[in-house]
């Protein structure tokens, strides 16, 4: 098997300097053990009064733990090549001043979608001829599915306003195929404005996805959800998928937490802290107002819909302990699910099938994933070891994302980094690995795409990376934000 | 002999501090190796190693929906193939030796040149059958055809359309649907006891709106474990996306290979 192990460095700036070589140490295999200890050890910066103790230290360690695995970034399963996409700058297809402004967000973000996107690799810009084309008789395929460029695809257009409106032209071509190179042929019309430039690139960049990813709608114009504290309060706010155009939601005035948008998007639920504590609260994106959902008493949190959005299961603690709850999408028809001693707590839905739901329970002690059918049967545990947090179901059904830590409690420091699980073979493997906390992971529609709330720049904001661990983005940069939640469409 | 008492002083107190020092180190020693026995007798061999050793889920970032990096694990520099170029042996120029000059180093004699160049001929090519693309260097596949690899296992498919042209017509689709299927080739469903086997063919419709029909085993690979993965491959994909909006038929078929080697 053709594996490529990739060996992390430790984080140098961290203070807990040596400990973490030592917990990544404990799970490199012994001969790799070796080559790192010596070069670590030769570094003058460590005192030596710690070089006997964490030589002991290791041989300790090794003699208890050496069966125990590295992580590993595999090469393998790799397959097809991605489809090499060129995509130079609309170009201005009219005189008017407007043009320079919105050319630059279309192009931007045309670019960025593609780039995020997971589906084909761009062709670097230094690597296109000089004429680029903005209409279909311009393109010069010669000069196109050759190196350097050496495109397979290539999207391309004019954009341009007249008379207040803009329109954008834009043709994606196989420049391979001389006989029928037309694969998608687009125009859009709408009054010249910055969001307007930008809806038209997102709307492109989604059909091409769509077309070269295999009929999985692209993500270009899906809103993500989260808890910020910007204001001062935490509430919860609203932005589209890239990081653009943040605007608050809820104006509460309390604080809020758990925002779950609603499987058609017309309604976000969420936890809020009222006079009677923490009850569901239900807000509609449409009426742009909170709108009626029961108060039940107790600590209710975290509410996640269902895939087809006619029920809600949720946490609650009107029992006694906080057990896993489903209502129906107004509130009633409440039942419990769950009844086992210890905390139950973060359901999610299984949104493909709507059939299982995965939660984390304290039944054990520390928390831990487990899973259950949708009527509270056949509960399993799913995590092993450590504390796990946070399932997320993949759309596909066939994944749980989560946030765990490996090695918990004292004498094990882990870190908490997202983890990705098939559920029919409970293999998992590890996404994150660059620092900080990392919690919150919640799924692209497409099932490409995490979003996650990472602690790696020092304080709590909302990161994106593909489903692989690749492609990682900071989306929000002002104040402290947290708990993403990707719409459904 | 008078030594210097100060020496001895300290050498006194230095020795202590040493022997302070090696208990210490022993006491600690024996702690450590004490605890690293109890831990690995209450379970701490079992970290890592979830759900009874199957924990390792390296190979599962492969089956994450989305195109896998290229990774080309031959490496094409240095295999044992011939490779496709036949190249011409190099004909070596002879460099006209300095004609002496009379007089100056008598037993030096020009050489005669002619003789050298007109005797070497270029030798035969390397046999090679020109129709086979050695392994490893055929490049992207322009045809109808095409293969894909995943972890050492390979997969190839050939698509029918109407017209017979579908796939150098939409090979952006062939391409779309070739990632697909091997997006969703689980390689853990097969035995693990199975290192290779032959290699499997099922063949499936694709329908207009896209979704996939009609999937069977056309030949067996003997491995049932196999045959049922590369099945489930299809069952597990909802759509390949809507044929291309031009094209007439209302079907396309195809034939899809699955290869599969530790």
């Amino acid at each position: 098997m053709d594996i490529k192990q990739l060996k992390r460095e430790p984080a140098l700036q961290s203070n807990s300097y040596r400990n973490t070589i030592f917990s990544s140490r404990v799970h490199f295999p012994p001969k790799r053990m070796d080559d790192s200890a010596g070069k670590k050890f030769d570094q003058p910066r460590i005192f030596r009064g710690s070089i006997v103790a964490a030589f002991l230290f290791a041989i300790c360690f090794l003699s208890a733990a050496a069966p125990a695995q590295d992580w590993v970034k595999t090469g393998t399963g790799l397959g097809v090549e991605k489809v090499r996409l060129a995509v130079p700058d609309f170009k201005p297809s009219t005189t008017d001043p407007q043009n320079a402004a919105l050319l630059k967000t279309f192009n931007d973000t045309l670019w960025n979608d593609l780039d995020v996107s997971g589906v084909v690799e761009l062709v670097s810009k230094s690597f296109y001829p000089l004429q680029v084309p903005g209409q279909p008789p311009e393109v010069n395929f010669l000069a196109w599915n050759v190196p350097p460029p050496n495109a397979a695809m290539l999207a391309f257009g004019s954009l341009g306003v007249s008379g207040g409106k803009l329109t954008v032209q834009g043709w994606l071509y196989d420049v391979k195929n001389f006989q029928s190179p037309q694969i998608l042929g687009k125009q859009y019309s709408e009054t010249a404005s910055d969001a307007a430039a930008r809806l038209m690139a997102h709307k492109f960049a989604d059909e091409i996805i769509f077309r070269l990813g295999g009929g999985v709608t692209g993500i270009a114009e899906t809103q993500i959800y989260f808890v910020s504290d910007r204001t001062g309060r935490k509430e919860i706010w609203a932005m589209d998928y890239d990081g653009s155009n943040q605007h608050q939601i809820t104006r509460i005035g309390s604080i809020s937490l758990s925002p779950r948008v609603s499987p058609d998007g017309s309604r976000v639920a969420f936890s809020s802290l009222t006079k009677s504590g923490w009850e569901i609260m239900m807000y509609s994106l449409e009426l742009s107002r909170t709108v009626g959902f029961p108060h039940l008493g107790g600590t209710n949190l975290s509410p996640a819909w269902s895939g087809d959005g006619t029920k809600l299961a949720f946490s609650s603690s009107r029992g006694g302990e906080p057990e896993i709850y489903v209502s129906d999408a107004s509130g009633g028809n409440l039942h419990r699910l769950t009844t086992a001693k210890g905390p139950d707590v973060s359901p999610v839905w299984n949104r493909k099938t709507n059939a299982q739901i995965a939660f984390v329970s304290g039944r054990t002690g520390l928390p831990q994933i487990y899973s259950m059918e949708a009527d509270g049967t056949n509960q399993q545990r799913l995590s092993d070891q450590g504390y796990a947090v946070s399932p997320n179901w993949a759309p596909n059904g066939q994944f749980l994302s989560f946030a765990w830590v490996r090695k918990y409690g004292p004498g094990a420091p882990g870190a908490s980094d997202l983890y990705l699980m098939d559920i029919a073979s409970k293999q998992w493997v590890q996404l994150t690995h660059d620092g900080g906390r990392n919690d919150f992971p919640s799924w692209s529609p497409d099932g490409r795409h995490i979003v996650f709330q990472s602690s790696r720049s020092g304080k709590e904001e909302i990161w994106t990376m593909l489903a692989d661990g690749t492609k990682v983005q900071q989306l929000t940069f002002t104040g402290r934000n947290t708990q993403p939640n990707w719409s459904w469409k | 002999m008078a030594a210097n008492p100060e020496i001895y002083f300290e050498h006194d107190r230095l020795g202590h501090a040493l022997a302070w020092s090696a208990g210490l180190h022993v006491v600690v020693t024996a702690a450590l190796l004490f605890y690293s026995a109890i831990a690995a007798g209450t379970g701490g061999s079992t970290w890592g190693s979830g759900g009874g050793g199957e924990a390792i889920g390296a190979t599962l970032v492969s089956t994450v929906p989305l195109p896998a990096k290229p990774a080309d694990a031959k490496n094409v520099l240095a295999n044992e193939s011939k490779g496709l170029t036949q190249s011409q042996p190099k004909i070596e120029e002879k460099t006209p030796d300095a004609i002496a000059i009379q007089g100056k180093n008598t037993k030096i004699k020009p050489k005669k040149k002619q003789e050298t160049a007109s005797k070497e001929k270029p030798l035969p090519a390397p046999e090679e059958e020109t129709n086979q693309v050695a392994f490893g260097e055929g490049g992207p596949v322009s045809g109808p055809y095409g293969t894909f690899s995943a972890g050492g296992a390979k997969g190839g498919f050939g698509v029918t359309g109407g017209s017979g042209d579908f796939g150098t017509k939409y090979a952006y689709y062939v391409h779309a649907l070739q990632q697909k299927v091997s997006e969703n080739w689980l390689r853990y469903e097969v035995d693990p006891r199975i290192t290779s086997a032959e290699r499997v063919y099922v063949t499936f419709d694709v329908m207009r709106d896209g979704h996939p029909a009609n999937v069977r085993v056309e030949q067996s690979s003997g491995v049932p474990s196999l045959d049922v993965s590369a099945v489930r491959a299809l069952q597990r994909i909802d759509t390949f996306g809507p044929l291309p909006g031009d094209y007439s038929g209302n079907k396309i078929s195809v034939e899809f290979w699955f290869d599969y080697k530790k």
